[in-house]
């Protein structure tokens, strides 16, 4: 019988980067195979190829024996292949079984809605999975007024509910408890004695050894090992996502400027994806936040800008308590915030490259009236000093590559003088050079004595230019990393929960 | 949440509903005729060309849209009705050649617009906004002034009756039927699930585009029937007809307890909404106050619900 999925040679290009050289995967019928690596290995790209919503270059896919080449998410549907999201396809103002059911409502001869299919469906289906749904989620109740953990399950219940013959869990887990992950993997393992098939990703080790029969390990968009669980242990696992070269590659240690106090103070700050961090940073210590993407890292960031408030904590600035309830409150503190999604976060669209560097500063400055003839020579120069190139200040900042726009940014927080650097993932889409350029300017500001939180999606970034890094696991913070254990090895290990 | 929130949640026409009763009563105190016969249906005839836009436009405002140019469709649907019927000659089959002429620009309209704002993805607000200036254009190039009677039997067929009920209640009967019929398709769930969340939409695989061009066309439909009955009412062309009845329509899906951001709502709640703006009116009218007080009160009160709405949206 062929395997329930095998994908094998897949690869994927998005403009120049390329996500995916040789995606490889085989998953026999009534399997549960996890598939791990680290940021960036192509492990999201593979599944959401398989699953229809991004389409491959090269490679093939085969579904029981007979080859896939999905034009859209439906097509893969058809194939009998689902994809977990993480509560991204409920509708808050829907009913549970509205949402459960949405696009495959049982019709009536006249084309209604089957009321009482629906509801007997929706009981069946709830009935299947009591263990995993409890007790407390009545049917009939919005989804708005559903806590995270019932919203998890009820995306679960939906993807059942098409009877999949592959399911993709793409952390399914992150959201519950360890009563209701139990409860998950029993209807995991229910599925699979039906011979229904799954890959999980997850950010728990332990769970995955604890539900899966067998890893695949990916790296630098490459499948580069296939293990069975039983045969193999966490150490062996964490060490091929690392690589041999990665592993005896030890960066030059360099020791934060010795200093007095430190400058910044978070306490038991806490959020909806964010659990009791606690941490301090001193004056000219660039220190990274890592673990896999969507930790809590960038939750973190944007909390201490005020962009998205945190929920409770306290965070001190010298000796001084911060209210931080918006971005301006933050400003006025000398706190900056630069993000690689420089269209959501930073770019004011249309508008001069003159203005999206005054911005900032204006707000600093508690500017009511400006002058912009005889404020431009100040930021020529902080144009000037980050070696950006271009072709004038009146010019619209669309004009502008995306690493020289990156340059703009940096350039308009420097204007203000910041105590503070929060670097959100800042060199996403940005090329080689300019990325080097990026560091150097990071490196010189923490000599100049600017604090620096950066979070990035890339190990190597993080491990080439921390002094201190903290690796966030589920919202939390699972492990610091310093002097001698600052190394490849001990960073994904902890990414995956895994003791360092 | 206390027992009333509990009660009013989803239900938001039932404060509508209270209002309505309560505004009839007092019109009753003030007109004591007002629930005999003929003040009925002559009622009946004055709202009902807004209770059919604002059906209309509920499935639009559903799904998160909204549609401005409601009022220039009726003015546009209006002059075609009209002109085909002076055009073909003035008998039954002219009628309704002319009324299906102006069913069918209804729904062009509908699609135009939804064309526009779902495949190129253009602003709403904006988009209908011109597209409403558009088809007052073209209403005035087709008549540029108002005139062109439409035949007897057209007014006669509408202010009369069929099996001892007028015509207008018959009509909205149906406009009530057809509202409880798409209730019950799984069409409006998915319109209620566009307009909730449309990422979530999209990544459930519903056709996202093709739904809003949809709640579109409905719009452009129901605004159709509102000017063939006030047609009926007017019996002439008039490439101004229904002006007002774009901004009142909103009032009243927004009175009957529909979301303006998309995904919760009823048409039956903007049928209410439709009749209180209506008996706004009435009161006003009877209290013996200035008309100029009408649209006034009319603001405040969308203003109120709009605020109401919000309110119980944040518990």
């Amino acid at each position: 019988m062929p395997p329930a999925l095998k994908a094998h040679g897949v690869t994927k290009q998005f403009d120049a980067v390329v996500a995916l050289s040789n995606g490889a995967l085989t998953v026999e019928h009534g399997e549960i195979h996890a598939l791990l690596g680290a940021n960036g290995c192509g492990k999201s790209t593979l599944c959401k190829i398989i699953a229809g919503t991004v389409l491959r270059n090269g490679g093939s896919i085969e579904v029981d024996g007979a080859p896939l080449v999905p034009k859209g998410p439906a097509d893969s549907e058809a194939a009998g292949i689902a994809l977990f999201y993480q509560e991204l396809s409920l509708v808050p103002q829907l009913t549970v079984a509205e949402n459960i059911y949405l696009g495959h409502e049982p019709r009536t001869a006249a084309g209604f809605i089957d009321h009482s299919k629906l509801q007997a469906d929706a009981n069946a289906l709830l009935e299947q999975f009591a263990a995993v749904a409890g007790s407390g989620l009545a049917l009939h109740s919005l989804v708005a007024r559903l806590s995270p953990d019932q919203r998890q399950i009820v995306e679960i219940l939906k993807v059942l509910a098409r009877r999949p013959r592959l399911i993709i869990f793409d952390e399914a887990t992150a959201a519950l408890d360890r009563r209701q992950v139990e409860f998950f993997f029993r209807m995991l393992r229910a599925l699979k004695a039906q011979g229904v098939s799954m890959i999980f990703i997850s950010h728990r080790l332990d769970e995955v050894f604890e539900i899966c029969d067998r890893i695949t390990v990916m790296r630098n968009g490459e499948t580069v090992a296939t293990f069975s669980t039983a045969e193999t242990d966490m150490n062996r696992v964490v060490h091929a996502m690392v690589g041999e070269m990665a592993e005896h590659l030890h960066p030059p240690h360099v020791e934060r400027p010795p200093g007095e106090a430190p400058r910044l103070i978070v306490e038991h700050a806490s959020g909806q994806r964010l659990r009791d961090v606690s941490l301090m940073l001193w004056p000219g210590e660039i220190l990274g936040l890592g673990g896999l993407q969507g930790q809590g890292q960038s939750a973190l960031l944007r909390g201490l800008f005020g962009a998205d408030p945190l929920a409770s904590g306290t965070v001190s600035l010298g000796n001084m308590g911060l209210r931080l309830r918006k971005p301006a409150d933050a400003v006025h503190h000398g706190i900056a915030y630069i993000s690689g999604d420089r269209g959501r976060d930073a770019a004011l669209h249309g508008r001069s490259i003159f203005e999206n560097i005054a911005a900032a500063s204006f707000i600093r400055e508690r500017r009511v009236l400006v002058w912009p003839i005889r404020l431009a020579e100040r930021f020529r120069q902080a144009a000037a000093s980050l070696n950006t190139r271009y072709p004038g200040l009146e010019e619209p900042i669309g004009s502008l590559s995306g690493g020289n726009q990156q340059k703009i940014f940096i350039a308009r927080w420097l204007a203000t003088k910041p105590s503070v650097l929060l670097l959100d993932d800042p060199t996403k889409g940005i090329d080689l050079a300019a990325k080097a350029d990026f560091f150097d300017l990071v490196r010189g500001l923490a000599a100049e004595g600017t604090s620096i939180l950066f979070y990035s999606s890339e190990d190597a970034e993080l491990l080439g230019l921390c002094h201190r890094i903290l690796v966030f696991n589920g919202g939390a913070i699972s492990a610091e990393l310093s002097g001698q254990a600052l190394t490849a090895l001990n960073l994904t290990g902890a990414a995956y929960g895994n003791a360092a | 949440m206390t027992g009333m929130a509990m009660v009013l949640r989803g239900r938001s026409w039932l404060v509508t509903l209270a209002a309505l009763l309560v505004l009839v009563a007092v019109n009753g105190v003030l007109q004591p005729n007002l629930f005999t016969g003929n003040v009925l249906k002559s009622n009946l005839t004055v709202f009902l060309p807004l209770v059919l836009v604002a059906i209309g436009q509920t499935y639009v405002v559903l799904a998160g849209d909204i549609d401005l140019s409601v009022g220039a469709i009726i003015a546009l649907v209006n002059v075609v009705t009209v002109a085909v019927i002076n055009a073909v000659g003035n008998g039954v089959g002219a009628v309704l050649l002319g009324v299906t002429a102006g069913l069918l620009t209804g729904i062009v309209s509908g699609l135009f617009n939804g064309f526009l704002v779902a495949v190129m993805r253009f602003q709403p607000i904006v988009t209908t906004f011109a597209t409403g200036i558009i088809f007052s254009g073209m209403a005035l190039w087709l008549l540029p002034t108002a005139g062109l009677p439409v035949p007897a039997v057209y007014w006669r067929t509408y202010s009369g009756s069929l099996l001892g009920l007028p015509v207008t209640l018959w009509i909205f009967a149906l406009a009530l039927l057809l509202v409880a019929i798409l209730v019950r398709r799984p069409f409006l769930t998915h319109l209620a699930a566009v307009g909730g969340s449309r990422t979530g939409a999209f990544q459930t695989g519903l056709p996202v585009a093709r739904i809003r061009i949809q709640g579109y066309v409905l719009a452009g439909l129901f605004s159709a029937f509102a000017s063939l009955c006030l047609t009926g009412e007017t019996a002439s062309g008039d490439p101004l007809m229904g002006r007002m009845l774009a901004l009142s329509s909103i009032s009243a899906v927004v009175l009957g307890g529909t979301a303006l951001a998309g995904g919760s709502g009823s048409a039956f709640g903007s049928v209410l909404g439709a009749l209180v703006l209506g008996m706004i009116g009435n009161v006003i009218f009877f209290a013996g106050l200035p008309f100029e007080y009408q649209t006034l009160v009319q603001g405040l009160i969308t203003l109120a619900a709009l605020a109401g709405g919000i309110l119980v949206a944040r518990r």
